[in-house]
């Protein structure tokens, strides 16, 4: 019974996933991009629960969602934009490349996947559950990843001069 | 029991349309948003590994690349608040005094 | 574990004197509202200091913060380069024209070049993939910022926007190709990586498209085709001190990086019958073939398109490109040979190519354009202009007797010994392109009359000072180079490996 529950919510969630991936690169507007990204986060953020990731769907939600998202909306509102102008209809040499270089790399993904099946591990799930809590990554995050973390903070410090920089009307 | 490989196809899905939007999009907005997709995927990815693996590493590097996407999200934009103000399009098209 | 962490800690001075310069540089920038020179002055203290602290790692082999970073002679080498070329940058900025007239937002700009230069720093020592990802991270994201430093300038914001879409593109790539080597292997440092691989059978179609994705990553910092796209843009559009940095402090990371992360997640260590200096990679997997690839398409397309510029900057981003095709050829060797000849080619590529830039940044604050057709007759307005030009482009043709030849020479000498004839004989045919767009450059500048009513143009000392500080060693190098020489063959040395 809770298998077939955890394989129909990842089949739910996966399907969710795609369909709101696709429609992020095929709306001409935006906002309904930037909405339909959303609901693609919301479904990662449920994949994550079915792996026992707990932590790293909350922040998912809280970061991706909740912050990100809204800062994308919110320069989209402060630039005023209207529907872009149409997808460029007529069949351009470049465009041509450019999707046969990704059905090129999704061949190679796919090729990846299919034929490496046999050598991976199946889940161990009481490690799992045990990982993924807040109290084993934060334990983690201040000991062996200290260091990386006190070079994120420097990296966001950098990042929000360098945007204050970029983004200022007029300092001169 | 849902097996890796369907996680890894599906990231694997999520990336090439990430991938493909970022090569055939014009807005500049909608670029860092396919730009997103492709990191989401990612971290799809480092976290099925790391609950099969049962190593946290994976989810500790999921946490770098969400600080990460964030300042790229945040510096990208303001490059684009920046350029707008010059230029008064998003078309990455018409932006084309440096030639592509 | 806080005894562990305060022990890395006095082992990583080099970058903790520039995470505290790079504070000091903020809060001054706010304290000092009136005499911005402070700031100016603080970063290049703070630089100095720092490289200062590198030397003294001179001879070190260990690895700090549960191996995320290794403190190593070749890492060691690659931060004093850098730091040598941030010094020079930061004087480059006292002359520039597009950063002096910037005055309020000179602040932002010194601490951000700081934070540069720490990025680089930490990809030169990074041994995780993490900490890769995190020190190019830096780097990229600090580099888009100041490349669009001149924001009111159309062209500055439109290459800083470029930059960050191919920036972020390939970042992505890498990520995906890290994600795929972290489920082979369960590992992120490079060594578990080794260890891993050496033990276990490895799928080689899956190693090889994750290697594939992550040369993603190094193949954009190091401008190698075909992820050089945004090369000649940012290159132009960027102030000419920031267009400096790039081509020679971001591609000497970018290459300690790769470098790092080829030879120590693959080598197999045992192999032992291979000629002393050499060694081999596992499984057969070749990841030297693709660089190989790699290294002639950079080359050829950055000499044929740098044919056709007309405008100096782009014509140098384009020689950049080439310059990487070149560096790249002592990758594919696999010895210690080969590494130590990119070592020595850093160096001199440091002073060659800072030095053209500067000329470029000298003329355009004097005439207001890059253009190939403002040279005319540059040679008569400006002597020692003309003759530093001519030195400077010499030598990054490869020609004695200037220091670009010996850093040709023993990339050369590496690949023949190593039998990469027909890579040799495509480099030395490169060589020959690149003396054609050099010598036009030279061309106009002492063969075409200058425009009419331009007259002679002088410069300050301290702005000779810094020309001679590059040209001397362009010249010196050509002539006495066994420091550099001994030098390099010692720092080819990484932890961990035998």
């Amino acid at each position: 019974m809770i298998m077939t529950f955890e394989t129909v919510l990842f089949y739910f969630l996966a399907a969710a996933s795609i369909a709101s991936a696709v429609m992020v690169i095929t709306r001409r507007s935006p906002v309904m991009s930037v909405l339909f990204l959303i609901v693609n986060f919301f479904s990662l953020a449920g994949l994550y629960l079915t792996l026992h990731a707990q932590f790293i769907a909350v922040i998912q939600i809280i970061v991706y969602a909740g912050a990100i998202m809204v800062l994308f909306l919110f320069v989209i509102m402060l630039l005023n934009l209207g529907d872009e102008q149409r997808l460029a209809e007529r069949i351009s040499y470049k465009k041509m490349i450019a999707v046969g270089l990704s059905f090129a790399v999704l061949m190679e993904v796919l090729y990846v996947v299919a034929y490496s099946g046999t050598e991976f591990p199946t889940k161990n799930l009481e490690r799992a559950v045990e990982i993924g809590t807040v109290e084993y990554i934060g334990r983690e995050l201040f000991t062996t990843f200290l260091f990386p973390f006190e070079i994120t903070s420097i990296l966001l410090l950098a990042a929000i001069i360098g945007a204050v920089v970029m983004a200022k009307k007029k300092i001169d | 029991m849902i097996e890796l490989e369907s996680y890894l196809l599906l990231s694997a899905i999520t990336f090439v349309i990430g991938v493909i939007g970022v090569l055939t999009r014009r807005n500049a907005i909608i670029v860092f948003m396919s730009i997103e997709l492709m990191l989401n995927s990612v971290n799809l990815t480092l976290v099925a590994f790391s609950a099969f693996l049962g190593d946290p590493t994976g989810q500790m590097l999921v946490f770098f690349v969400m600080t990460v996407a964030a300042a790229e999200a945040a510096v990208g934009l303001a490059i684009i608040i920046a350029l707008f103000r010059n230029k008064q399009t998003l078309n990455i098209d018409e932006i084309n005094i440096l030639k592509w | 574990m806080v005894d562990q962490i305060l022990e890395s800690l006095s082992k990583f001075l080099p970058e903790t004197t520039l995470v505290v310069a790079f504070c000091l540089a903020l809060i001054a920038d706010l304290v000092f509202r009136k005499n911005r020179g402070i700031v100016t002055a603080l970063s290049l203290l703070g630089v100095v200091v720092s490289l200062l602290f590198a030397f003294q790692q001179a001879g070190m082999s260990l690895s700090v913060f549960s191996g995320m970073m290794a403190v190593d002679p070749f890492s060691v080498f690659f931060k004093i380069v850098i730091g040598v070329s941030a010094v020079f940058i930061i004087l480059f900025s006292l002359y520039s024209h597009d950063v002096q007239t910037t005055e309020r937002r000179k602040g932002e700009y010194f601490s951000l070049l700081l934070a540069l230069t720490l990025g680089m720093y930490l990809m030169a020592g990074a041994a995780n993939l993490l900490m890769m990802v995190l020190a190019l991270e830096l780097t990229s994201l600090t580099s888009y910022i100041l490349a669009g430093y001149t924001k009111e300038a159309g062209d500055s914001s439109e290459a800083s926007l470029k930059y960050i879409i191919y920036g972020a593109l390939s970042s992505g790539l890498m990520l995906y190709g890290i994600s795929i080597i972290y489920g082979l292997t369960g590992a992120t440092n490079i060594y578990g990586i080794n260890e891993a691989l050496s033990t276990g059978e490895v799928n080689e179609i899956t190693l090889l498209i994750a290697s594939v994705l992550i040369i993603a990553g190094f193949g954009y910092k190091i401008s190698a085709v075909p992820f050089h796209f945004w090369t000649p843009d940012v290159y132009e559009g960027a102030p000419v001190t920031i267009t400096a940095f790039l081509s020679v402090a971001s591609k000497a990371a970018g290459f300690a990086m790769m470098i790092r992360f080829f030879k120590v997640s693959f080598l197999d260590s045992n192999v032992v019958d291979l000629p002393s200096g050499m060694w081999s990679s596992l499984q057969g997997f070749e990841w030297n073939s693709i660089l190989a690839v790699l290294s002639v398409l950079t080359m050829t397309l950055g000499n044929l398109v740098a044919v056709w510029q007309n405008n100096l900057k782009r014509l140098l981003a384009y020689s950049s490109i080439a310059h990487a095709g070149y560096m790249l050829m002592g990758v594919v060797v696999l010895s210690d040979k080969g590494l130590a000849a990119v070592l020595i080619y850093f160096v001199v590529y440091l002073f060659m190519n800072l030095g053209a830039f500067y000329i470029v940044m000298l003329v355009a604050n004097k005439t207001g354009s890059e253009d190939i057709d403002s040279y005319k007759g540059l040679g008569y307005r400006s002597p020692l202009l003309g003759v530093a030009m001519v030195i400077f482009f010499i030598s990054l043709t490869g020609l004695p007797p200037t220091a670009g030849f010996i850093g040709k020479l023993y990339l050369f000498v590496a690949l023949l010994d190593a039998k990469w004839i027909w890579l040799a004989v495509v480099g030395a045919l490169n060589s020959v392109i690149s003396l054609y767009y050099y010598v036009r450059v030279l061309r106009n500048m002492f063969l075409r009359d200058p425009e009419k009513d331009s007259g002679s143009i002088r410069f300050s000392v301290p702005q000779v000072a810094i020309l001679l500080l590059l040209l001397v060693p362009t010249l010196l190098f050509g002539l006495y180079f066994a420091p550099i020489v001994d030098w390099a063959n010692a720092s080819v040395i990484m932890f961990g490996v035998r």
